[in-house]
């Protein structure tokens, strides 16, 4: 969280107008270009999963071979192709991601929004975000997924519930920056609502740190749900890289078959790196400082 | 020196503050949920009397405030209940895995700082140098990866193949005296590294972002411009004043990395609080994983005292505060 | 400034200090060094000690400890058959009074004798403190209570005739010391963690909570080859995930995996060098059994439906890559020979059979059904999966429900489910599982199933003395499950063990309960390499 929650405090509101210049500089960067391309990519699979392979289900009959020309990736424990499973899975995986992420943006970003514009609410706002963000997240996750039960919603809420304190904290200080500029003044001035100013200006103003937050919070995301599934709170009925993991950890495969779990992580670590220096890379690009170099 | 108790009066205020919050959402959590800890002992001969009985055993069927107000008031004095499970306070089932816990964590910690801080002020000092790429994307990588998996590879490799290291646990039974110091000490090298491998990124980047900034700050400049090596400007200078934001953070992450080892417990058999937390959760054991939870804000919170308090009392600016 | 760095040291220092101060201390007696007489035996498990009080149902590796520390009445041999261990004799003195008969040797570690008081202590604690999860509990449904007229004879007094009541005792109970956990407040919730007085070829020494549990070696032990066992140590050591106790396993670190090896493992550890794997008999089944309180499946043709569209066979070589055998659908596994009906013939794989069925139910659309299982469980896990996919290819839906045991536990003791998914360890006695499974307030009626004629068949059996007749009656009440889909038995799984080959000695018991980590087989196991 932290390396790319401080490259965010830095990410100043700069107009509109900034984009083209931002994606002058963006595209100067070979991580950052290559990292859109391997995101792309995984988009892409996720959503031609039909058209890549088949639904991974039933048996086979060649339990645990290694990577093949018949099954690129190798099989599993019951014979299955583990590249159909890694296809399939990046579905849900980058599914689960965007919803979890989605629901913890609405959330962080409207407490943090409320909370800057409204002083009186802020400290109160402030003081629960340090305290939400001192918890144990990955043991309370665990509990609440286990009490209520493994499926794909459970995992969405869980996820979002205890990622929205760190979205929080990073858009509450960039719009606690925005709220004091004069521009925001004036439109109070001119007897704006409070919500049309939020609307208006507030949130497009803090909209660049709300763009890095989607990414990183997705990207995160993808790392949680698979440590739950490896505990086997994930979803049983569905495929995600993290189910993958768990059964070739039950049956005991990954101390023997290193393909079993080598191309699940493999693809978990690309979604999560290029989605992290797409981030860094895009703060680098806004940045005029950095944007020098 | 009012302002100084008062600073501390606050500190110690938020402390509370932070523990009552994780306590009670905690408390929340078990009680609302689906399940009940009845149903962690339930077996087919039992009757519905029979989970009546125990649910008042358990002081389970009272109005949720009143239970809420018992459990407090025994917290205040410091008394965490009987495990259901197991029959014993709660206090001596975390007391067992609490040093382990602290041990892997606090070690991790040190190895993460200490590698973490030549390593940020290298690429810092040079940015956008090969060096600093190689630190960023290394950054990035490391916490990125899923831990069983590289957990087990480590297993794999120096436990299996080279037979460096042993697999699994914190020490050997039947090793005693000054052998048992090393042997804690082999059985802690794989599961720190995998945990360092995951923060040293996160700890690397942050230190790299906050020194550039403190290198474009004036006082840096001005250093430089007197005619300071450059060296003295980067470890003296700026270092000084990135290392506190960076190391209040590491504080902040505490919680984390406390519980957040769960996996890594698990693939290395250690027998930490996490894993403990694990398997509460599995057992329903509600007084367990109420306690546990209020042990690892206790810490957490103790951590972040010690190190507020101490800088408060260093830095005159952070006491004005 | 310079105290920052040193600051973050010293509370790491602090950690390090505080787990320093807990080094345990070299035990005063340690044996002499060298010989195949002082070795050590280190057992790998999954699960942890949950609790050291035998009366209660915990983990697995509760009940491998706490049998080397309390013995059981009786023992089964490789074919399931029950052997005198405590108990040198048993039977029935009138078709209401079972008895026991003790051998006279066996004293608990302070000294004191076991004696049939602590044999009667032990049935009466279960019947009126109901301790949580004991099996035993179910089985004393027809006691009215245990005594002990003399010092070496406990004697039932049976509230009916029950033929089978004093060997499912016998085996499934282990007996406490009356002297020691009568003192305790409530036995049915003593913790017992500490000073144990215990009666078996081991004895509890040492406990690192969640890492390790030292047993030291019982002189004299009167059922260990000439009085004493082999090994003077065994120490069971807790690897929560299985890749790691595999490994552990060929890097040396432990000689003996007590958990039954994943299916898939088999093969590889087979031929892995070093570690030799050993093949226990089973003496369980896994099974299906759909909620008939639930509609619709209180529907035959919607049973059958179900019945047909799974494919055991696939189940068998896949899943369990051939380690597994058909009971033909019947609720007697194949190991039980003498009880075994042949022309009972497995549910065949059919999908549109079980679409047919459906339509001939008149139950319209079949709604999805809710199938749970324990997630603990891994081989079930993965049938589940079979299950639910072959399902589909009859048109019906299946939804997964995978979950931790204890909520598992409890949906099953709920009724909460359409279809449950599971299997039992040891079903040693067909007339007393039939009660337990077919009868309507039987502990593990999990088809909520409730037949009269099925119920009388069961009954009369349990009550029967006469082998003949009473086979008679089982093969009945079996045809009667296998053709109302009362219970939906799909294979019988030989369960293997891997330990390393510097071992040798184990006693194969069936099933994973006792496996080759039974006293027994522990007191008989030595070190050759």
């Amino acid at each position: 969280m932290t390396a790319a929650g401080i490259a965010l405090d830095q990410v100043v509101a700069d107009q509109p107008t900034a984009a083209s210049a931002t994606w002058t500089a963006f595209r100067r960067n070979p991580l950052g270009l290559v990292s859109l391309a391997v995101l792309a990519a995984l988009v892409v699979v996720a959503v031609a999963a039909p058209l890549i392979a088949d639904y991974p289900g039933g048996y086979g009959p060649a339990v645990l071979t290694p990577p093949s020309g018949q099954h690129w990736f190798g099989t599993d424990n019951l014979g299955r192709d583990i590249f159909a499973e890694v296809v399939w899975g990046t579905r849900i995986s980058m599914l689960v991601a965007a919803l979890s992420s989605a629901l913890a943006i609405v959330i962080g970003v409207l407490v943090a929004v409320l909370g800057a514009y409204f002083p009186k609410v802020d400290t109160m706002v402030g003081t629960v975000v340090d305290l939400a963000l001192s918890l144990p997240v990955l043991p309370l996750m665990i509990l609440v997924a286990a009490l209520a039960g493994p499926s794909l919603a459970t995992v969405v809420v869980v996820i979002a519930l205890f990622s929205w304190p760190e979205v929080a904290r990073v858009v509450r200080s960039q719009a606690l920056a925005v709220v004091r500029l004069p521009y925001i003044d004036a439109a109070r001035l001119t007897g704006g609502s409070w919500l049309w100013i939020i609307r208006r200006h507030l949130v497009p103003a803090v909209a660049p740190v709300i763009v890095v937050s989607v990414v990183l919070t997705a990207s995160r995301a993808v790392l949680s749900a698979a440590g739950l599934a490896f505990l086997g709170l994930g979803d049983p009925n569905s495929w995600s890289w993290g189910r993958i993991l768990y059964e070739a950890q039950q049956s005991g495969a990954m101390s023997s078959a290193w393909w079993t779990t080598l191309f699940p992580s493999l693809a978990m670590l690309a979604l999560v790196v290029s989605a992290t220096l797409i981030s860094i890379a895009y703060n680098d690009a806004r940045n005029p400082r950095t944007r020098e170099n | 020196m009012p302002p100084v108790v008062g600073f501390v009066a606050r500190r110690l205020g938020r402390a509370v503050l932070t523990l009552w919050f994780a306590t009670t959402i905690t408390f929340l959590l078990l009680r609302l949920l689906p399940g009940n800890p009845a149903l962690a002992v339930a077996t087919p001969n039992m009757t519905p009397q029979t989970q009546a009985i125990l649910l008042r055993q358990y002081g389970l069927d009272e109005p949720l405030l009143v239970q809420y107000g018992k459990y407090l008031w025994q917290l205040v004095q410091g008394n965490l209940g009987v495990s259901i499970t197991q029959s014993v306070p709660v206090t001596d089932v975390l007391l067992e895995r609490l040093p382990w816990t602290l041990l892997l964590t606090g070690s991790s910690l040190l190895v993460t700082v200490a590698v973490g801080i030549p390593l940020g002020v290298l690429a810092a000092t040079r940015p956008s140098g090969l060096l600093d790429r190689l630190v960023q994307v290394g950054g990035v990588v490391g916490q990125s990866v899923f831990v069983p998996s590289v957990a087990i590879a480590l297993l794999f490799l120096f436990g299996l193949q080279l037979r460096w290291l042993p697999i699994g646990g914190a020490y050997s039974p039947g090793v005693y005296g000054g052998q048992w110091y090393l042997d804690v000490a082999a059985h802690l090298v794989l599961p720190c590294v995998s945990l360092v491998l995951v923060q040293l990124g996160s700890y690397v980047l942050t230190l790299r972002a906050t020194l550039i900034d403190s290198l474009g700050e004036d006082y840096c400049v001005l250093a430089t411009a007197k005619g300071l090596p450059h060296r003295k400007v980067v470890w003296k200078h700026a270092l000084r004043n990135a290392l506190l934001p960076t190391t209040t953070l590491v504080g902040l992450q505490l919680g984390f990395l406390v519980g957040g080892a769960v996996l890594t417990e698990t693939v290395f058999a250690y027998p930490g609080i996490g894993r403990g937390i694990y398997e509460a959760v599995t057992q329903l054991d509600y007084p367990v994983l109420q306690g546990a939870f209020v042990l690892l804000a206790a810490t957490v919170v103790l951590a972040n005292v010690v190190t507020d308090l101490a800088y408060g009392l260093l830095d005159p600016r952070v006491r004005t505060q | 400034m310079r105290l920052r760095l040193p600051l973050v040291a010293v509370t790491a220092l602090a950690a390090v200090v505080a787990t320093a101060a807990c080094s345990p201390s070299a035990p005063s007696d340690s044996a002499a060094q060298g010989g195949d007489k002082n070795a050590t035996l280190t057992i790998a498990t999954t699960t942890d000690v949950v609790n050291f009080n035998p009366l209660l149902g915990n983990s697995r590796t509760d009940g491998w400890i706490t049998n080397l520390m309390y013995p059981r009445l009786l023992t089964i041999d490789a074919n399931g058959a029950k052997q005198s261990y405590l108990a040198a004799d048993r039977g029935y003195s009138d078709p209401t009074t079972g008895f026991y008969e003790l051998r006279g040797d066996m004293k608990w570690s302070d000294g004191t004798a076991v004696s049939a008081a602590d044999v009667a202590y032990t049935i009466n604690t279960i019947m009126t403190k109901k301790p949580a999860g004991n099996v035993v509990y179910g089985q004393l449904a027809n006691v009215e209570s245990a005594s002990a007229p003399t010092a070496t004879r406990v004697e039932l007094k049976l509230k009916r005739p029950d033929a089978t009541v004093v060997d499912e005792v016998g085996f499934w109970m282990n007996v406490v010391p009356k002297h020691v956990f009568e003192k305790a407040p409530d036995a049915g919730t003593f913790a017992n963690n500490s000073d144990w007085v215990s009666a078996g070829p081991f004895r509890l020494t040492t406990v690192a909570k969640g890492q390790s549990y030292t047993l030291e070696r019982v002189t004299p032990y009167p059922m260990a080859p000439a009085g004493t066992p082999n090994v003077a140590k065994v120490v069971y050591r807790v690897y929560p995930d299985v890749n790691t106790e595999i490994l552990a396993l060929r890097n040396g670190d432990v000689d003996l995996i007590a958990n039954a090896l994943p299916p898939a493992q088999v093969k590889t550890l087979q031929s892995t060098p070093g570690v030799k794997v050993q093949e226990v008999p089973g003496l369980g089944y896994a099974h299906m059994t759909y909620n008939m309180t639930r509609k619709p499946l209180d529907n035959l043709k919607v049973r059958q439906a179900l019945a047909h569209a799974v494919d055991y066979e696939a189940i068998r070589s896949v899943v369990l890559q051939g380690q597994a055998v058909t009971t033909g659908s019947s609720p007697i596994p194949p190991v039980l020979k003498d009880f075994v009906k042949p022309d009972l013939k497995e549910y065949a794989f059919d999908p549109e059979l079980a679409r047919k069925l459906v339509t001939e139910s008149g139950v319209g659309t079949l709604r999805p059904l809710t199938m749970i299982y324990s997630l603990q469980d891994a081989v079930t896990s993965q049938w589940a999966q079979l299950v639910k996919d072959n399902a589909a290819q009859a048109g019906i839906t299946i939804e997964l429900q995978g979950m931790d045991r204890n909520t598992y536990l409890a949906k099953t003791a709920a009724g909460e489910y359409d279809i449950y998914a599971g299997n039992f360890a040891i079903m040693d006695d067909p007339a007393t599982n039939m009660a337990l499974t077919f009868l309507p307030d039987g502990a593990i009626n999990y088809t909520k199933v409730d037949d009269p004629a099925l119920s009388a068949l069961i009954t009369k059996a349990t009550a029967t003395t006469d082998k003949a007749a009473q086979k008679d009656l089982i093969w009945q009440a079996a045809t009667l499950v296998h053709d109302n889909v009362y219970d939906n038995v799909m294979y019988m799984q030989n369960l293997y063990v891997a330990h390393s080959d510097k071992w040798d000695g184990f006693v194969v018991k069936p099933s994973e309960l006792l496996s080759v980590v039974d006293p027994q087989s522990l007191a008989n196991a030595r070190k050759v390499g």
